[in-house]
Order: structure tokens, then C-alpha cells, then sequence
């Protein structure tokens, strides 16, 4: 399962704090992916209470993202490490980034539970919903490719977002169809626009995460790479 | 003190298995080496190239500095030393019958661990080399002194006591200046053995900067115990163990993906 190989160093005091590190970044995922759940849950439940939860806990994330930043200073400065060990903390580094962005999206998914909407706009929730249960497994997915560094997870996430920006142009479309409808509906239906648009964003940032985790598995730098590019990469197997 | 060069201090990659001749500073091919009944170099083959700085790094006892002092044949020195293979220097085997040792060790210079400076001023170290190839004029020899103290960031420290014993300087200095002595006979390559583990990190640093200033006009090899000081001062390194080369590859791909696991093992600190 150790595909990090982190307690195999000959100084424990590193393995210990590539430990503590990785450990750190697998809580603040797994605080990241309960906020979006609870965020959607509130939309779902109409549970204004469980969305003004959201709303205050983000700043556990900020706190963890901040703490991190500082065990990796730390590490780079005192440890220099190399080859595997820095493209660990160079995933972690980048994948910390990603994951505050998810909560402040998941932030602002939140807010649209604190509006009440009529039964016309409830079918908009619906498909919203739907995007964020879509969204919700990639971010579950990534976060586990990324606890067990596997490629092939992390590749099967990296694909499923064509998925999500489908739905999310759906959804956009069913939308601007309404606005053109009924223009008094506007303003709540903004809202759900851009939910939904931050739900778009999650699922983009959870497809930086998995091309961190192919970053360090494989060596290469994946972004921005064409898609046969980046298959023969994962597929390529050489180390 | 030192002019920094605005150039990158990594030179960009070369395919160091198919290096022309033009780029090539001296070839090694399947070089043996016995010190006894031990075997101490396995079939080392591997090109160095021209005017860049290759290191060599491994456990100590792998091979490295065995492998150095067969570039300029200072194993010749040690009695039960055998070598086979080739290493080859202007198409030429440098272990070949005809070639002069001495003429081989004015082409490829050597600096050792400790600064070795001989009892003698500043002056006189750097032109030992000069006056045993019996040149003794002195408009020569000060020319020789300023452009290869100079050469070896030097020059500034102590342009006016050149007649001081060279045991005034600092081990940093002395470093230098024996670098100096080296660079005055104008050599073709620099082998540097361990040149900085001596030395305090400042003086360290002076002598990695110079390393990367060196390379303008020197092939320089090093062997380092220092992992960073090879990712911060080569073009190129070769990792070495138990006697074998076991990869040998452009400095920035090799120390953050190295494709063998032995490398990717002694770079991180890991139990082999």
C-alpha cells in the first residue's frame, strides 16, 4: 500500500513528518468533502441551520491549508528532499491549494440553501443536485486515489469531468431557457447559476488533483497536455 | 568579490548516450579496475561532455573516486591497481603505452579533499606547474599568476601579498589557490575530489560558483558526498554503486525522477 515508500528513510524523524503531513492533507480532503456534502445536503433539505454550519466551519479548511503550507516549508527547508519525496510534497503543496479553493466553493454553494425558492425553481435544485452528486464522487474519488497514490483512480476521475461539464451546460441551458420565461425569476435563478458554476469549478479542481497524483506517480507533468498525451503517460508503465 | 554570470548554472540537457565527438571531452569504455583480487570498477562506460560539469555521487566505497583518479591515471601511483577498458582523449587511450603521464595530468588537472598548497608563496604555487615545464620568465609567469588567480575568484583577496606563504590563506583560500595552481598549466579537464568537503558552507558556496564559472572554458568532473551541492553545481550526474555505474542522466531529470530504484533510494535517504 506504501507506494509513497515514506517509512523507508534512513532518518525516522523525516519519515515521521512526511507522515504527519500526508496524514494532515488526507483530514483537511476529508473536511473539504463533508462541507460540499452538508452544503448540497442543505440545498436538498432546505436546512438553513446545516448551511449556516457550512458557512462558519470554512475556516478550519483555511487554518489546515495555512498549517500545511508550513509543515512543507519546513520540510523543504530543513530536509531538501528529492526525487519522490519532493514530488510528494509538491502534489501536496498544490493539491492544499485546490482544496481550499473546493471549500470556498462549497462556501458559496451553501448560501443558495439560505434562499427559499417557489416550486418552479425547485426542479433547478433537482438537476443542481444531481451536478453535485456527481461532483461530490469525483472530489471522494480523487481524495482516495490520492491516499493511496493510484494512477489509475486518479486517470478514471480525470475523465469523469467530461461528465460534469455536460451536466453543467445541460443545467445552464435549462436555465437561461427560464430567464427568458419568466425575468422576474432572475435574481434566485443567478444563484443557482452560480452554484452550479461552482460546482463546474470543484470538478475542474478535483481533475488538478488527479493530474498531481499522476504528477507524482509517473514524474510528469500532465497539464495541459493533449488527452493521448496524457493516456500514454498513465499507461506507460515504467516506474 | 566573484562576477556572476547571468547565464542558468544547469546547461541544458544533452543525450549523453549519443554524444558527437565535437561534444565529447573524454570517453570511458568498459573500464575495469582491480585493486588486488578486489574488484572495484565493473564495466564502466560513459561520455563527458565538453565545457560542462559532470558529478559523480554514490556511498562511499562505490567507486566514485576511483573512477576520477583513472581520468588522469593517478591510480598508476597505487602499485596493486589494475585497470582494463578504455578512456579516450583526443581519440587517443589515455592508458596506451606511449602516453607520458605527466603530459596526460597537464591536460587533466586534479584537486583534491584538502587543500594541499606547497610551502611555498601564493606566487610560487600557482606557477609550480609552469616553471617544471621550464618556463622561467617572469613577464610570462605574472601573466600566468593574475589570469589564473583570477580564474579562481582569487585574485581580488590577495593581489598584494603574493609573496605571503600560501599557508596564510584561509582553507577556503587555499582551496582556491589550488584550484589556481591547477587551471595555470591551462588544462583541457578539471577533476575536483570532494574540493569543498573541507571547507565551511560560505566558502563552499565560493568555490560552487566558481565550479560554474569554471565551465566556460574546462570540462570539470567532481565526486561529492554532497547530493545538493551535485544538484546545484553539475550539468550532469552519474550515480555509482558497489563499482557499477548505475545511471548516469541530465542532473535536473535525475534527482526528481530518476528511473532506477537504487538512485531514487540514495537520493532520498532511503534504506537501499
Amino acid at each position: 500500500m506504501d507506494k509513497m515508500n515514506v517509512s523507508k528513510h534512513i532518518s525516522g524523524k523525516f519519515n515521521d513528518e512526511l507522515e504527519s503531513v500526508r496524514n494532515k492533507v488526507l483530514s483537511m480532503g476529508g473536511l473539504v468533502e463533508k462541507q460540499l456534502r452538508d452544503a448540497l445536503i442543505a440545498i436538498e433539505t432546505s436546512d438553513q441551520e446545516l448551511a449556516e454550519q457550512v458557512l462558519r466551519s470554512d475556516h478550519k479548511i483555511n487554518a489546515m491549508e495555512v498549517q500545511i503550507d508550513e509543515a512543507c516549508v519546513q520540510i523543504i527547508a530543513k530536509r531538501q528532499p528529492a526525487a519522490s519525496d519532493l514530488r510528494l510534497v509538491i502534489a501536496i503543496l498544490k493539491t492544499i491549494a485546490d482544496l481550499e479553493r473546493i471549500g470556498d466553493e462549497g462556501e458559496r454553494i451553501a448560501k443558495v440553501a439560505l434562499e427559499s425558492f417557489n416550486n418552479d425553481q425547485q426542479e433547478f435544485l433537482v438537476s443542481l443536485e444531481n451536478l453535485g452528486q456527481q461532483v461530490l464522487s469525483m472530489l471522494h474519488r480523487v481524495l482516495d486515489a490520492f491516499a493511496r497514490m493510484d494512477l489509475d483512480a486518479a486517470y478514471e476521475v480525470h475523465q469523469q469531468d467530461a461528465q460534469a461539464d455536460r451536466q453543467y451546460e445541460a443545467l445552464t441551458r435549462q436555465l437561461m431557457t427560464y430567464m427568458m420565461e419568466d425575468p422576474r425569476g432572475i435574481p434566485k435563478v443567478m444563484n443557482v447559476l452560480w452554484s452550479a458554476r461552482s460546482l463546474e469549478r470543484i470538478g475542474d479542481r478535483c481533475q488538478n488533483i488527479a493530474e498531481y497524483i499522476i504528477f507524482f506517480v509517473k514524474g510528469k507533468d500532465v497539464r495541459h497536455v493533449s488527452p493521448e498525451s496524457m493516456e500514454q503517460t498513465v499507461k506507460g508503465r515504467t516506474s | 568579490m566573484i562576477s556572476v554570470t547571468p547565464t542558468s548554472s544547469t546547461a541544458e540537457a544533452l543525450d549523453l548516450e549519443n554524444l558527437t565527438s565535437e561534444q565529447t571531452a573524454m570517453e570511458i569504455r568498459d573500464l575495469n579496475l582491480h585493486y588486488g583480487d578486489v574488484q572495484a570498477l565493473f564495466d564502466v562506460s560513459m561520455k563527458i561532455p565538453k565545457n560542462r560539469v559532470t558529478a559523480f555521487i554514490g556511498p562511499s566505497g562505490c567507486g566514485k573516486s576511483t573512477l576520477l583518479r583513472c581520468i588522469n591515471r593517478m591510480n598508476d601511483l597505487v602499485e596493486i591497481c589494475r585497470t582494463s577498458g578504455e578512456i579516450i582523449l583526443h581519440e587517443k587511450n589515455i592508458y596506451d603505452k606511449d602516453v607520458d603521464a605527466a603530459a596526460l595530468r597537464r591536460q587533466v588537472g586534479m584537486v583534491f579533499q584538502r587543500p594541499n598548497p606547497f610551502p611555498k608563496s601564493i606566487y610560487e604555487n600557482v606557477v609550480y606547474g609552469m616553471r617544471l615545464q621550464g618556463v622561467n620568465d617572469r613577464r610570462v609567469l605574472d601573466e600566468v599568476v593574475e589570469r589564473s588567480l583570477k580564474g579562481a575568484a582569487l585574485w581580488e583577496e590577495v593581489k598584494d601579498r603574493l609573496g605571503d606563504t600560501a599557508f596564510s590563506l584561509s582553507g577556503g583560500q587555499q582551496q582556491r589557490l589550488v584550484i589556481a595552481r591547477a587551471i595555470a598549466v591551462e588544462p583541457e579537464v578539471l577533476l575536483l575530489d570532494e574540493p569543498t568537503s573541507a571547507l565551511d558552507p560560505i566558502s563552499t558556496l565560493t568555490i560552487e560558483e566558481l565550479i560554474t564559472e569554471l565551465k566556460s572554458k574546462y570540462t570539470v568532473v567532481i565526486v561529492t558526498h554532497n547530493m545538493q551541492q551535485a544538484a546545484r553545481v553539475s550539468d550532469q550526474t552519474a550515480f555509482m554503486y558497489m563499482g557499477k555505474l548505475i545511471e548516469y542522466a541530465d542532473t535536473n531529470t535525475l534527482f526528481t525522477t530518476p528511473e532506477k530504484k537504487q538512485t531514487e533510494d540514495y537520493i532520498t535517504g532511503r534504506y537501499g
